[in-house]
């Protein structure tokens, strides 16, 4: 172990490493409490230093306000030899990204995960903090079936500090919103977006924007649509569907506008899996399903105002089109339709024939009666 | 596994270049059909290409909604299309998904078509708010077994009408009017003009409303204006007759046989 005491805390051992530096975990002998210390390399120029330990701080400081069950609590920051560290609390249990990339996550325990993190940034948005960077690697799961989010605020700093070292913007593409990965202002709806794709990826185990670069990640992100989880999983409930639908929205103004309300359809999304008959399929453990079904994916369906002469349209499975779709192999069927002449009108409007018989009628008469033969 | 992204180039066939878009909707309508029909050997080759009525019907706000209410509301509109469309028969109609919406095709069928709008917008007054956009058009069928769609301007058009539509009403195009003249010559009357727009692709649309009454009224006109003609056509006769039989001019004749009349123009002569 290289270092003995960072601060007051004593250095137990390494957790992990990221970008920023090295977890550890250590002990406050204050409190005699166990904690995970998170140090920050500081950049080296004095100025940007500066910059950066003030940055550090306020949102150190901001993170530190924040108490929920879903969000992993700091306790404490700090500096120590030109590097900058978090304590926060310590969690037992493994992190999103890796249960993920281990096992298959079953439908309700993963609309639980989201919620409970909508729940947790929910929280945080009402007390004017925005995480930036809501992936599976900083959500942390517990032994107990608890979520919680973690580096509340570091993604900013991380971001700002890589904006000024090359110009780019760094954190983790692939679970940007568009309006971030375009370098745009974002707010707390860009951390639903980003929820949207963790929820996604975790109901249907597949990546959903995932590009060999940046600009792959970037265009993938603006501009194509998801396929809707049930497509991919037909054993879901269409509500999430709708759920992922609305949080993945690349126009801020109809997405989620409040993480409370993505919580609230997620508590209903809970709600029809639990009342979900144990017998019947699900998202989760071994079923039959049709392969036909699962081994064609049905295109997406747009909105109205999306649709153009070339915007293809499902078939709805949900009425049998069968003999319907066998009937258009006739070629006569339908033509444009034709001008309506008077014989036709004559022959099929009973108003106008009526109108001409009785004319047709009233004029023999009259000629009859000026003829003299009555 | 991960979900294929839908890299698939626009259909050749539907490409019709930029000027087509500033085509009025029915000129469209017989471009696109004259030309899918120019190439109608390869069309049958990729997918059967036929003009049927379509009744687009829109949920209004529907993105802006929660989630769970979009669930209901989807929920609903299904329930709708299932209980307007259970007369129709299942080889006459196609219904196909929109995300804030369903596009029901039915072939060969505008006076169902037209009926299916209505009761879909009568059984979906309470609390569904529902908007419904009528026309005829070129449709398209593609795609694999199980996995069949449908594209065209049929479709395009109905979608960009129901789009214009307030709620819990219903327009149809110009086309859709033709198309009920052309199969119940009489009943496009109940389409009154209802005013033009132009939609997002820059394409102008006249639309009409259903007014349930006006054939009704149409069919009091008419039955006025064959009771005028009627008496007309016999004053005439009779008229003709009194002026032959007598050496006087026409309305003295008249006056002098019918002393009535004669009354009757004095009175007004006051």
């Amino acid at each position: 172990m290289a270092k003995k005491k960072i601060g007051r805390y004593k250095i137990l051992g390494e957790l992990g490493r990221g970008a920023m530096g090295i977890v550890y975990k250590a002990e406050d002998p204050n409190l005699d409490r166990l904690v995970a210390l998170k140090t920050i390399i500081l950049a080296e120029d004095s100025a940007g230093r500066a910059e950066y330990q003030k940055r550090f701080m306020m949102e150190a400081k901001a993170a530190g306000k924040l108490n929920h069950p879903s969000i992993v609590t700091t306790f404490d920051y700090g500096e120590h030899e030109g590097m900058a560290y978090l304590a926060m609390e310590l969690l037992e249990g493994t992190d999103l990204r890796t249960r993920l990339q281990k096992e298959s996550i079953p439908a309700a325990e993963a609309v639980a995960i989201a919620r409970q993190v909508a729940e947790g940034l929910a929280y945080a948005h009402a007390r004017g903090v925005v995480h930036r960077d809501i992936k599976p690697g900083n959500i942390m799961l517990n032994g107990g079936g608890q979520a919680k989010i973690m580096d509340f605020g570091l993604a900013r700093m991380r971001m700002a500090d890589h904006k000024t070292s090359t110009g780019m913007v760094l954190g983790t593409p692939r679970y940007m919103s568009p309006e971030q990965i375009s370098g745009q202002p974002v707010d707390q709806r860009s951390d639903i977006f980003s929820l949207g794709i963790v929820l996604y990826e975790m109901l249907t185990g597949t990546r959903l924007f995932a590009g060999e670069d940046i600009h792959q990640v970037q265009h993938l992100i603006t501009q194509t649509e998801h396929v809707p989880p049930t497509r991919q999983v037909p054993g879901l409930p269409p509500m999430v569907d709708f759920v992922v639908a609305r949080a993945l929205k690349k126009d801020p103004t109809v997405r989620y506008q409040d993480a409370r309300e993505l919580a609230a359809d997620l508590a209903t999304c809970a709600a029809e899996l639990r009342s979900r008959d144990p017998s019947e399929p699900s998202g989760e453990g071994s079923r039959t399903v049709k392969l036909e079904a699962l081994s064609e994916k049905a295109p997406d369906a747009p909105p109205a105002h999306m649709i153009a002469v070339d915007t293809k349209l499902p078939v709805s499975r949900l009425f049998d089109a069968a003999p319907a779709l066998r009937r258009l192999k006739d070629a006569s069927l339908g033509h444009m339709p034709r001008p309506v002449g008077l014989l036709r009108r004559l022959y099929r409007d009973a108003a106008v024939r009526q109108l001409f018989v009785a004319v047709v009628l009233a004029g023999t008469a009259g000629v009859v009666l000026a003829l003299g033969r009555i | 596994m991960r979900a294929p992204l839908n890299l698939a180039e626009p259909d050749p066939r539907l490409y019709l270049g930029g000027d087509a878009t500033l085509l009025s909707g029915a000129d469209f309508n017989r471009f696109f059909f004259l030309f899918i029909g120019a190439q109608s050997l390869h069309a049958a080759a990729m997918g059967a290409s036929v003009v049927a009525s379509v009744v687009f019907l829109r949920i209004q706000d529907f993105a802006r909604r929660p989630a769970s209410e979009q669930a209901r509301l989807r929920a609903q509109l299904e329930a709708v299309v299932a209980v307007t469309g259970a007369e129709l028969e299942p080889a006459g109609r196609i219904v196909l998904e929109a995300s804030d919406g369903a596009a029901i095709v039915l072939l060969r069928d505008p006076i169902g078509a037209l009926r299916l709008a209505q009761r879909a917008l009568t059984a979906a007054a309470a609390g569904l708010p529902l908007s419904a956009g009528i026309n005829h058009g070129a449709l398209q069928l593609s795609g694999r077994k199980g996995a069949e769609g449908m594209t065209g301007d049929g479709i395009a058009v109905a979608a960009a009408i129901a789009e214009f539509a307030a709620a819990s009403r219903l327009l149809a195009s110009r086309s859709f009017r033709n198309a009920l003249a052309d199969a119940a010559p009489g009943r496009e009357v109940s389409l009154l003009p209802a005013g033009a727009f132009k939609d997002a692709g820059l394409r102008d649309h006249e639309v009409f409303s259903l007014d349930e009454k006006a054939v009704a009224r149409r069919q009091l006109r008419y039955t006025l204006a064959t009771a005028v003609l009627v008496v007309a056509c016999v004053g005439g006769g009779i008229a003709t007759r009194i002026s032959a039989d007598s050496d006087k001019p026409f309305a003295s004749a008249v006056m002098d046989k019918y002393p009535y009349v004669r009354a009757l123009v004095q009175r007004a002569g006051y």
